[in-house]
């Protein structure tokens, strides 16, 4: 093969190799770190445990609008699926039956809402 | 004439060799291209974060909610808890800023909670310490005017 070619191989390669270094660290080693995420990125536990303050403060007001604009803050997911996750997740770890029993309640009233809308 | 001709012998000359440096200039700059890619065009997305990475606006509405359910509830150590998610250098400060801004746009009922929850923190009011020592005597004039106990009358001796 023509040196010239050689060269242009060997640039080549070099040039992927520094990309995979490039990736390697970018991804790996230093990546870009967020100083501000939205509450939609919450791990499940601490969206779980939004869901039970909610829960907590609907039942002590009794306001179901106030509830849902307060689920909303987790994005624009379906409340009843927001619900029966928290709900799903709290039931594995175990939550005490009374944290539990107030989110059912409120499971049970936003489902109760969707069905006299539809 | 002809002795006077020299030959010349041309060989040919190799060429001149050239350093490795192309390769480290494709290596550097297949680096630029992969730090590009990797921190602007396709960076790490955090799909598990904490409450302590949220932005202010959304750490002001998770500290009301918490503040809304100690004020429900009256559980304290859950709140504390809570709160420390968010990862305050100093949550009662945290808490009272953001009470004064609550109170500052009218809103007083979340300026409330948030201001209970903040002096619960902080433990029970230094009035209550107080109270809890003995109480000193308080210092009253001396009564003036007439005495109340009159010395026993003189008896004459024989």
């Amino acid at each position: 093969m023509h040196k010239r070619t050689w060269r242009f191989v060997f640039f080549t390669l070099a040039i992927l190799a520094g990309f995979a270094a490039g990736l390697g660290y970018g991804w790996g080693i230093n990546p870009v770190q967020y100083h501000s995420t939205g509450p939609q990125a919450l791990q499940i536990d601490y969206q779980t445990d939004y869901i039970l303050m909610v829960a907590e403060l609907y039942q002590a007001e009794g306001d179901l609008a106030m509830a849902l604009a307060r689920l909303d803050f987790l994005g624009n997911t379906s409340p009843l699926a927001l619900m029966n996750d928290a709900i799903g997740y709290a039931d594995a770890q175990r939550y005490a039956s009374a944290d539990l029993g107030l989110m059912r309640n409120l499971a049970f009233a936003v489902q109760s809402a969707l069905d006299g809308l539809e | 004439m002809l002795d006077d001709t020299r030959e010349t012998r041309i060989t040919p000359q190799e060429p001149p060799k050239r350093s490795p440096w192309y390769l480290l200039t494709g290596a550097v700059l297949g680096l630029i291209l992969g730090l590009v890619y990797t921190w602007l065009i396709n960076p790490v997305v955090y799909e598990s974060s904490t409450p302590g990475t949220l932005g202010e606006a959304d750490k002001d509405v998770y500290r009301l909610m918490i503040a809304q359910v100690y004020e429900a509830t009256g559980d304290l150590g859950r709140a504390s808890l809570r709160l420390a998610l968010l990862e305050d250098p100093d949550p009662v400060y945290a808490l009272g800023a953001q009470a004064q801004r609550a109170l500052a746009a009218g809103r007083e009922a979340e300026a409330h909670a948030l201001a209970l929850l903040a002096s619960a923190l902080q433990g029970p009011p230094i009035q209550q310490e107080i109270n809890t020592q003995p109480p000193k005597p308080t210092l009253t004039d001396p009564p003036t005017g007439i005495p109340t106990h009159t010395l026993p009358a003189p008896t004459t001796t024989p």
